[in-house]
């Protein structure tokens, strides 16, 4: 059977969404930042094609489990396109990053970027925290700095 | 704080460097090489050899160096990885045929001093030296899919003398791997 491009790329998309990967556009960033409200909320995006992003991953899903009873939600949003979108799906799966785990679907990359912070550029990976009212604290563009994010968290939990 | 000292932080802040005289880098034999910027249209490229989204752009650069470069635009192509050796590069450029040469941004100073974050990340400067342009090649990482291509536009706008159509985008991109520094 010889499928179509545009197939393989449904059936992919259907392979992110069976293993948890939510498509999130704008307008539901807006509405998971308006559903944290009352945690402390840490967004990590990342990508498959980002080695950073992929090293420190553990680290942060360990920092999550830690924190997660006092009241941190951790979301990952991952910076693929659909024809990666099963191979992020995997990398989520296999090393337990919590749910809601999410895959890009903006509208507009660019207009996204600035919506989450003026300041970034773009790079990643890049972590921001929220704080249980929803005032975004802390970004940190590229790597985190684990025991920096901590201290963070801590002082917010 | 004043307006124009928070407006100059605010620039700090962005990376904005001002006026750029001279670039400064090593071929990838480790020689220093200088480049003038006075009098000239600069694109200024930050790449990398591993970056996938860089790569996925190696074939679009190679064809605004080959569009622009006969036109009069100085071009720029900087290394500023640290995880990435001059050799590497210089492979990296035989691999893929690049029609230009590659630089080597040791210690990530022109990095640092652009505000550079990702790759690729590009700075268009004008012939009177400032920066006129900072962001991405185009808006969409799957060459089928671009819609607008904002270096091609700024360069043509430039070098015609008309307004810049656009002077800062974003894109998702790899994050430069700088040295660490002592502060």
């Amino acid at each position: 059977m010889k499928l179509s491009l545009p197939i393989l790329a449904l059936l992919a998309a259907g392979l992110a969404l069976a293993a948890g990967l939510q498509p999130l556009d704008e307008a539901g960033y807006q509405q998971l930042l308006a559903s944290s409200k009352g945690k402390v909320l840490v967004v990590n995006f990342w990508a498959t094609w980002c080695a950073p992003c992929r090293k420190e991953m553990p680290e942060l899903v360990a920092l999550a489990a830690k924190y997660r009873a006092k009241g941190l939600q951790f979301v990952t949003v991952a910076i693929d396109e659909e024809s990666d979108a099963a191979t992020a799906a995997e990398f989520v799966a296999k090393n337990k990053v919590p749910q809601p785990a999410y895959i890009k679907r903006f509208r507009n990359d660019e207009k996204f970027i600035s919506m989450v912070d003026p300041r970034w550029s773009g790079g990643l990976p890049f972590t921001v925290v929220y704080d249980r009212t929803g005032r975004k604290v802390r970004v940190f563009p590229g790597e985190v700095n684990i025991r920096e994010l901590e201290e963070t968290l801590q002082k917010l939990l | 704080m004043t307006t124009l000292a928070a407006f100059a932080a605010a620039l700090v802040m962005l990376g904005a460097p001002g006026k750029v005289d001279v670039i400064k880098a090593t071929d990838l034999d480790g020689k220093p090489v200088e480049i003038q910027t006075a009098g000239k249209i600069t694109a200024v490229i930050f790449i990398s050899t591993q970056c996938p989204i860089s790569n996925d752009y190696n074939e679009r650069m190679k064809a605004l160096y080959n569009e622009f470069s006969p036109r009069g635009v100085q071009f720029v192509f900087l290394n500023a990885n640290s995880t990435e050796s001059s050799a590497e590069a210089a492979e990296h450029a035989r691999k893929h045929g690049f029609p230009f040469r590659v630089l080597k941004d040791v210690n990530n100073v022109e990095a640092d001093r652009f505000g550079a974050e990702f790759t690729p990340h590009v700075f268009v400067i004008g012939k009177n030296s400032e920066v006129i342009y900072r962001g991405a090649i185009d808006d969409s990482r799957p060459a089928d899919k671009v819609t607008r291509r904002y270096l091609q536009d700024v360069l043509n706008a430039a070098l015609a003398g008309k307004p810049l159509p656009v002077t800062e985008t974003k894109a998702f991109g790899c994050t430069i791997k700088r040295v660490k520094k002592s502060t």
